[in-house]
């Protein structure tokens, strides 16, 4: 995580690596100086990932192409039994594929067919699959799309998304304040944009459950850059009042004070998502679990990298457009250089003076190497 | 505002409330043997989803979800819901064996049919089907014939006397005639709408919907409500022979295997006259029963033509394997999850195994009780999903307050009073962060179809219980410790999990 290298000390004498550095609060990652290299990262996967889309389109599932889909349970058989045995029923081109460790999935197109036709069809491919899985016919599920079903989802999907997008927008304003809310509206693009070229570069497929996936990681997404905003006010009302950092400085800081709770949130939300697409898809051949997982994965990897490289360094670089910060930016470069606090030396100085509104000591700092200010403070 | 913290007296209150609701209300739902109504794709079943083909009006659709039920539950399968959401009819039936078989009867047209009634079927408790045995005839005196009513034209107040012939008994055990059975020509036993245990026995159909051109619920002078309606030019002939031979006597309108009226015919008149082309059906109408009848007299079937979109069947044995898949999925996730927890926070992170030990317990029976309801979606994989999704929202609120937590003490406050300072200000963000992923759960639920409002539903349901887990036991829990800690020093407290930079080890 920590781009500084070199091991930290603490008056004390008392050494961490980049993990404890992040446990204990000590961490000085300059995210918003180096946006330059996060935005460039992102516009490259974004690139990449609308150039496949643009070449090769999406894998689309079934039920956006329309088609027809059997499953059944069989531990006894191959994918060149089912197949041999689905042709015979008169499916022209089957694809079987086996999911999880026995249940066989027939895939084939029979739109061409009339309603009749179709039913008849359908009859004969699940009494085949039954007779070779020695089941009764009731075990075979079946599913059938017509070509418009998958559309509507869409078109369905992207009214949630919009109105979706209109009323963040309107909350984070009132809440917190228009910049705010446009830093974290163009993470959310960023994550669809990253979500959507992924799945395309990948050839993932793409389900009605993908899209609303999506939608839920964009919901998640936010949340995650709500709570480090949330942190970002507090500072802007106060340390940022003590005239001492830029906002630029502030909003870092803000970041590397967040920044074990943006590990950790992440960590938490990714788990269990991890273990839907392992052990619920792969293992066990839950299709809808692997259509969910896979979204969910890609989705939270990228809300969890937009809400701390992109909606932040964003925010600081709008803000710093302002009359008054470009001032407080010109002010603070007259008396020094840069100036970097972590966590902790931030926590200690508002508690040295009493007050979050106070002016921090800047004694004995410099860029790039940090000593906490710690002093042997009260024990309990 | 800060919210107020309270004494220690009302956070204990707080504390042991909240563990005895969600304890209390767990054991009351598993005693009484309550669980989630689980989804088709859990427990097997059918779902389709139509979509109108010409441009429907809401009153249309509403239209169509009644029909749907009434042939869906005449199917006699428990637990089917037929739902309007959006434009689209839902229909799904958890739990059928013989799910093509059900899918044949929902999507058929069902035709309007004029049937003579021939008696009364006298009431029974216990229904056994018929199979494929041929109804028994009406007994001679049970008979709804002229002779037995004996309708005579008077001067009171319904125009006309008639007698009425009793329930034959012969019918009493025996099932009404399924819906895949309703064939045109055949003797059916069917059931009157809005009477229960009234059905009667109907000869062959002698008129289809399609003689009827228009029917309309209207009031009479009187002020009662009467269906008048209108035969279209090729009906009207016909519905002169059909009301020659009934004469007197009852002719049922069905619908889908309902009857819908079984008026007589001019009752008032002691002699056949021709309808001209129009008539008027009166009775003990209500407004609504008026309006039902028009509405069924006009569309025959469906008010408008269905084009099923999506159609799923998913065996029982698939879905069973598909809830362990869920459930093995979600529990390896929440012990990965502990896992971590427990690693880094160390005494805290038992505070939030306990924390999501009262969520789970109070999830589980709030889900239950709601498969008890009809309003909640059914418990399906979308929905275990979004209940493992919930996972990271839920312990993502301890993380937060913890980590302030660790900033109060890198502050060098005393942890008897970051755990104020602290609860207040990641109270806060909690509430910030939930109500942004509360609005994408409602929005999802409102706007979209089929699965997905399960998993907005369910993540939506966790995400209010975490805000509400946050306030009454997270809040008193760690608050108490708090102040228990900076009194002992014993290795459960605070100070175990809160490290801090400015402190030496």
């Amino acid at each position: 995580m920590s781009s500084e290298t070199e091991e930290m000390t603490l008056d004390e004498g008392v050494t961490y690596g980049p993990f404890g550095r992040l446990y204990h609060g000590l961490t000085t990652v300059d995210f918003v100086g180096r946006r330059k290299i996060w935005f460039a990262i992102s516009a490259v996967i974004i690139v990449i990932g609308l150039g496949s889309l643009a070449i090769r389109g999406f894998n689309l599932g079934i039920d956006f192409k329309g088609g027809s889909s059997w499953e059944v349970l069989a531990p006894n058989t191959s994918i060149a039994n089912m197949t041999h045995a689905v042709q015979s029923a008169g499916l022209n081109n089957p694809s079987v594929a086996k999911l999880g460790s026995d249940t066989y999935q027939v895939t084939a197109n029979l739109n061409s067919l009339s309603q009749t036709q179709l039913t008849a069809e359908t009859t004969k491919v699940v009494d085949a699959m039954a007779k070779v899985a020695h089941v009764s016919n009731n075990q075979v599920s079946t599913s059938n799309v017509g070509p418009t079903w998958g559309g509507q989802i869409t078109n369905r999907a992207l009214e949630a998304l919009i109105i979706f997008f209109i009323a963040v927008v309107a909350y984070i304003s009132i809440r917190f304040e228009p910049k705010m809310a446009a830093a974290a509206f163009i993470a959310m693009v960023h994550d669809l944009l990253v979500t959507i070229g992924v799945f395309s570069i990948f050839g993932f497929q793409i389900t009605p459950d993908t899209v609303i996936a999506i939608l839920t990681i964009l919901g998640y997404s936010l949340y995650d850059t709500v709570v480090v905003f949330d942190r970002v006010r507090d500072n802007a009302g106060g340390v940022l009042k003590g005239g001492d950092i830029t906002y630029s400085e502030m909003v870092n800081l803000s970041m590397n004070q967040t920044l074990a709770r943006s590990i950790n949130t992440s960590m938490v939300a990714i788990l269990p998502v991890l273990s839907v697409l392992l052990i619920g898809a792969y293992l066990l051949g839950a299709t809808t679990l692997q259509n969910y997982g896979l979204a969910l994965f890609v989705g939270l990897m990228s809300g969890a990298y937009s809400s701390i490289f992109i909606a932040s360094p964003l925010l600081a670089w709008m803000k710093e457009r302002e009359p008054r910060y470009q001032e407080l930016a010109e002010r603070v470069g007259a008396r020094s250089g840069r100036r970097t606090l972590t966590a902790s030396s931030a926590a200690l100085q508002g508690a040295q003076t009493g007050s979050t509104n106070a002016r921090p000591s800047r004694a004995g700092l410099s860029p790039g190497t940090i000593q906490a200010r710690a002093r042997k403070q009260k024990r309990r | 505002m800060p919210p107020q913290v309270g004494s220690r007296r009302s956070l204990i209150v707080s504390l042991i409330l909240t563990i005895a609701i969600a304890f209390g209300s767990l054991a009351a739902t598993l005693s009484l043997g309550w669980g989630p109504k689980l989804g088709l794709d859990l427990a097997g079943g059918l779902s389709v989803v139509y979509k109108p083909t010409t441009h429907a009006t809401t009153a249309d659709l509403q239209e169509v979800v009644s029909i749907l039920s009434n042939r869906v539950n005449g199917l006699g399968v428990s637990g089917a819901k037929v739902n309007l959401q959006g434009k689209d009819v839902v229909v799904s039936v958890p739990g059928v064996t013989d799910a093509r078989n059900v899918l044949a009867i929902v999507g058929q047209t069902a035709q309007l049919l004029f049937r003579p009634v021939l008696c009364q079927a006298a009431v029974g408790t216990k229904l056994t089907g018929l199979g494929s045995k041929a109804l028994p005839t009406c007994g001679a005196s049970y008979l709804m014939s002229q002779a037995n009513l004996a309708v005579t034209p008077a001067n009171n107040v319904q125009g006309f006397t008639s007698n009425t012939p009793p329930p034959d008994p012969a019918f009493t055990n025996i099932a009404s005639t399924p819906a895949n059975q309703d064939l045109p020509q055949d003797t059916v036993l069917l059931p009157l709408l809005g009477k229960p245990g009234v059905r009667y026995v109907l000869g062959q159909s002698q008129l289809t919907g399609h003689s009827i051109k228009k029917a309309l619920a209207q009031q009479d002078q009187a002020g009662a409500w009467v269906v008048n309606y209108t035969l279209t030019p090729s009906g009207s002939p016909l519905w002169d022979q059909v009301a020659q031979k009934n004469f007197h006597q009852l002719l049922a309108i069905e619908l889908d295997g309902v009857v819908q009226s079984a008026p007589i015919i001019q009752p008032g008149q002691s002699t056949f006259t021709s309808f001209a082309g129009q008539g008027q059906i009166s009775g003990s109408f209500t407004q609504a029963s008026a309006q039902n009848l028009a509405l069924a007299m006009n569309f025959g079937a469906l008010p408008v033509r269905l084009q099923a979109l999506n159609t799923r069947t998913v065996s029982p044995s698939l879905g069973h394997s598909a809830l362990v898949a869920g459930l093995g999925a979600g529990l390896a996730g929440l012990a990965l999850v502990l896992l971590y927890t427990i690693l880094y926070y160390r005494a805290l992170g038992l505070v939030i195994v306990l924390g999501l030990a009262v969520t789970a317990a109070l999830l589980w029976a709030i889900i239950s009780a709601l498969g008890h309801t009809a309003f909640a979606p059914s418990f399906d994989l979308a929905g275990v999903t979004g209940l493992i999704v919930s996972i990271g929202i839920t312990v993502d609120s301890y993380i937060v307050y913890f980590e302030r937590l660790k900033d109060e003490a890198r502050a060098g406050r005393s942890v008897r009073s970051s755990v104020d300072r602290g609860f207040r200000s990641a109270w806060r963000t909690v509430v910030a962060a939930d109500t942004v992923s509360l609005l994408a759960a409602v929005l999802l639920y409102l706007i979209a179809v089929g699965d997905v409002r399960g998993f907005a539903f369910f993540l939506g349901l966790s995400t209010i219980m975490d805000v509400a887990i946050t306030w009454y036991f997270t809040r008193p829990l760690v608050i108490l410790l708090g102040r228990r800690g900076s009194a002992s020093n014993s290795a459960l407290s605070m100070a175990a999990g809160l490290h801090a930079g400015a402190q030496s080890e």
